[in-house]
């Protein structure tokens, strides 16, 4: 796979900081896939911002060892665009959770999708809140309480008789916002997952991996065996620029399918476009608060 | 007392938005501007899409205006509702000019009244050129009302027309002669009316003056503005909101032209997000808000105070609680600012003091923001922020900018939250070799790891409160600023914001009538320069605090701060003081009687 000869390791992104997770947590997974991803890219640590909300998952750029921003819950996608924009010359990688990304900060999905800045967000999707310890997220898929059969009061615990809610389908959101590269892994599949990476960090403009990364403390349902049993790699011959094919992929919910969805390569990226604009006022030479001034006189 | 050749006059237009009271007020400003003569206007907007009653009132005077005045000589009336909305601010010997095609006002003894039918006058300018023009474009063209009424407020003040004739032909000679002749016709049939009617009674006249120096005529959001371009400013990010959206339309279009970027993000919470990315990614930050969108933001705030990362919050406050009155003017945000925050944090809170004062402002909220490494939150209101005004323009040269304190070679191994005296520690910024770290809102250790002990608790928390000590020590004399009497007086004034000229005003008012009155401006509300306040104090024998708010917020935090008693004088109207009411104020708390001349 990585022919290329790295000149910084997949160690070299290593920090001395231990994750905090629970032994068997899908996010060492993505984190060791991260490190090889980033070491393919040849990414210098120094010139890197890894940016994360709160959570779980979101406790990543402390094991990295590149410059981290771990900001308040739900706004990593703003705080990472606003870091790209005033840096574009540095790689700019989102982390977080499914209740980061997708609920607290849903609000921010879309219209990071209408900028499309060159920045990468994997987000760790355990289908439950897990730093707080258990509660439904918006991707869990439990009973409805209308459906259950009986009242269990034990395994979920803001939601003790069943759901009342319906879990989102973050793919096909993405897809409705043209989100410009849409990719689904698997933190149980690292080598999948770490191509997967490798494309989205290639690609120029807002790349959504959801990875399925499950919780072995607080999720019993969506364990790392029902999901190698629910999930498939998407067929060679998908064409993941067919938004209309993309969408009907991402319908189906039965069985997560694996690989890159959907891609939009002809979108402008929100750096194009500030560029373009500093470059063509630039012609008219420099500007000066003098000047501005001049206007009021 | 006025030389008959001075000039203070206060007009007041008032009518519906979109009929073009807006428009007359901004022609009236430049027609006194041309004369020489300094203005200072206030303006209520209505906060409807379309319609509601606008308020345009200019103060013109032939020397340096410290707010918008008392009460109005003039008002011109285009319809009875603003009249009655506003007709109050007429002084009772004043004059009321109304447009009588559209209401009929009942007299009043002691004002005397000019009735101007504008429409009419208008649709005969208009009707006499219909023949001269395409009847396509005569169906478009509207009828010259403002000028009309332009012509009529000049005649009443005695000015010249031959600045408005000028301004007329530069105005409209793109679309032709036969417009120019319209506007012109207008212009003098309403002088004309006008003329006809004063006969021999007695004017507020203005007099032409030769201008001493150059000026601007600007708000405070355009200064604002341009002082963050000044101060550094190459990032912004803001959601519209009245009445701060100015700033973000402004530097939209001027920001790129200095190499910087600006986004209009989907909610405050963005704003300031994107705004603190681009401070972590080293470019100097800002965003700009009111009142609802500043609550949004204190989240934001709270991290940035957390993680030391520079950013500047500006508050374009507007008055009323929870959406409240969007147009109107307050300076309820004080506790927000200071105290908006779980738990506590370091931040830094100034308020600019008037129309110039937003550009320095500006430009010490970024140094501010830099040196200290903290979030620094910048108090504007509706009424400066809206108010336009002729000042002498800042001389850019004398900006001098401060940049945050960065490791150098000898710092290694890095620590991005080292403790030092000054709780100032060396900031790192993505791309510098070997010192990369965590920027971090949870408790953290001085490397930047997340720690809970006890020790780092109290060691990086008394670190960041250092840093304001640090301010308070080294900066609050710059801070403050003394008016009136410099040594003992009967009262002292301590206030903030843009209640600095009323109150100054009303101090010269008072002092010129013999008595003692000094007054303590505050430009910056954390740290307060608590030392400046209790000096002040001692030498007065009352203090009297206003602030345009309910609950008295200034005086609740001098209280904290502070061991001096004092008098709060709230006042929670969605208006500014006039210098009058600050006058019986003063008059009322000292032992002396004012000398009456």
């Amino acid at each position: 796979m990585a022919t290329e000869l790295a000149q910084f390791a997949p160690k070299d992104y290593k920090s001395n900081l231990k994750p905090i997770w629970c032994a068997g947590c899908g996010d060492f997974g993505v984190l060791s896939a991260l490190f090889k991803a980033m070491s393919i890219c040849n990414f210098d640590p120094d010139n890197t911002v890894i940016v994360a909300g709160i959570g779980c998952s979101s406790r990543l750029p402390g094991f990295a060892k590149t410059y981290g921003f771990h900001g308040v819950h739900g706004r990593a996608l703003p705080f990472a665009t606003g870091i790209k924009t005033a840096r574009p010359d540095l790689n700019v990688i989102v982390v977080g959770g499914d209740g980061d990304g997708y609920s607290i900060g849903g609000g921010h999905f879309p219209h990071c999708a209408r900028r499309n800045p060159d920045i990468t967000y994997l987000v760790m999707d355990n289908m439950t809140y897990g730093l707080t310890k258990g509660q439904v997220s918006p991707t869990s898929v439990i009973p409805r309480a209308s459906l259950a059969a009986k009242l269990d009061s034990k395994r979920w615990k803001t939601t003790p008789y069943g759901m009342m809610e319906a879990p989102i389908n973050p793919i096909a959101q993405a897809i409705a916002w043209d989100v410009s590269f849409i990719a689904r892994g698997f933190s149980y599949k690292p080598n999948h997952l770490t191509d997967l990476i490798v494309a989205g960090l290639k690609h120029k403009g807002f790349a959504l991996l959801d990875i399925l990364s499950p919780c072995p403390t607080f999720n019993q349902d969506q364990t790392d065996d029902y999901l190698k049993d629910h999930t498939y790699d998407i067929p060679d011959d998908y064409d993941p620029t067919d938004r209309k094919q993309a969408f009907a992929l991402s319908l189906d919910t039965d069985r997560f399918p694996l690989g890159i969805v959907y891609r939009n390569e002809g979108k402008p990226s929100l750096m194009d476009e500030v560029e373009f604009v500093q470059n063509r006022l630039a012609q008219n030479g420099p500007s000066s608060v003098e000047a501005l001034l001049n206007r009021f006189r | 007392m006025l030389t008959s050749q001075e000039t203070d006059v206060v007009i007041r237009l008032v009518g519906e938005s979109g009929e073009g009271t807006v428009s007359l007020g901004d022609l009236t400003v430049q027609m006194l501007v041309a004369m020489g003569l300094e203005i200072y206007t206030y303006q209520t907007f209505p906060a409807e899409i379309k319609g509601g009653t606008v308020m345009y009132q200019i103060r013109a005077k032939s020397s340096a205006i410290l707010s918008q005045g008392d009460y109005a000589d003039i008002v011109v009336a285009l319809n009875a509702e603003g009249f009655g909305l506003y007709g109050a601010g007429l002084r009772e010997d004043g004059i009321l000019l109304y447009d009588s095609d559209s209401y009929t006002p009942e007299a009043v003894p002691g004002r005397t009244d000019y009735a101007l039918p504008m429409s009419t006058f208008a649709r005969a300018a208009k009707d006499a050129v219909r023949h001269d023009v395409e009847p396509e474009q005569l169906k478009r063209l509207p009828a010259p009302k403002n000028i009309v009424g332009l012509g009529a407020l000049l005649s009443l003040l005695n000015a010249p027309m031959q600045p408005a004739e000028e301004h007329i032909r530069t105005l409209f000679g793109r679309k032709g002669d036969t417009i120019v002749r319209m506007n012109l016709d207008a212009l003098h049939s309403g002088a004309e009316h006008i003329a006809e009617q004063i006969g021999s009674r007695a004017l507020p006249r203005i007099h032409a003056i030769e201008r001493k120096g150059d000026r601007v005529t600007v708000n405070g959001n355009q200064m604002l503005a341009m002082g963050a371009i000044a101060g550094g400013l190459r990032f912004y990010a803001g959601y519209p909101i009245t009445p701060a959206t100015e700033i973000m339309e402004f530097l939209a279009k001027e920001l790129p032209a200095f190499g910087g970027a600006l986004i209009q993000a989907e909610d405050e919470i963005a704003a300031l997000a994107m705004a603190i990315g681009a401070s972590f990614g080293g470019k100097k930050a800002m965003t700009a808000t009111s009142g609802p969108g500043f609550s949004l933001m204190v989240e934001e705030i709270n991290l940035a105070g957390q993680a030391e990362i520079p950013v500047v919050v500006v508050d374009v406050q507007r008055g009323g609680a929870s959406t409240g009155m969007p147009t109107k003017t307050s300076q309820g945000d004080l506790n927000l600012a200071l105290y908006g925050v779980h738990n506590e944090q370091a931040r830094i809170v100034l308020a600019a003091s008037s129309v110039e004062d937003c550009f320095w402002t500006a430009v010490e909220a970024f140094n501010l923001a830099e040196a200290y490494q903290c979030p620094v939150i910048l108090l504007s209101d509706q009424s400066v922020a809206t108010l336009k005004c002729t000042i002498p323009p800042p001389d850019p040269s004398r900006v001098r900018t401060i940049d945050r304190l960065t490791p150098s070679a000898s710092d290694q191994p890095y620590s991005r939250y080292e403790k030092t005296e000054s709780g100032i520690s060396p900031m790192s910024v993505p791309g510098m070799p070997n010192c990369s770290y965590v920027s971090t809102g949870i408790e953290h250790d001085e490397a930047g790891d997340p720690g809970y002990t006890p020790e780092i608790a109290s060691t990086m928390k008394s670190k960041r409160f250092r840093k304001l000590e640090t301010l308070r020590e080294e900066r609050s004399r710059d801070y403050v600023r003394l008016w009136g009497e410099p040594g003992c007086a009967d009262v002292g004034i301590i206030a903030f914001g843009s209640t600095e000229g009323v109150l100054r005003e009303a101090t010269e008012r008072a002092r010129a009538q013999g008595l003692k009155v000094a007054h303590l401006h505050l430009r910056m509300l954390n740290p307060l320069p608590a030392k400046q306040v209790e000096e002040f104090a001692a030498r007065c024998k009352t203090i009297l605090v206003p602030e345009l708010n309910y609950t008295g917020q200034l005086a609740g935090w001098l209280r904290v701060n502070t061991d001096i008693d004092f008098h709060s004088y709230c006042k929670d109207e969605g208006i500014p003081f006039i210098p009058n009411e600050i006058y019986e104020q003063i008059v009322a708390l000292s032992s002396r009687r004012p000398a009456l001349i």
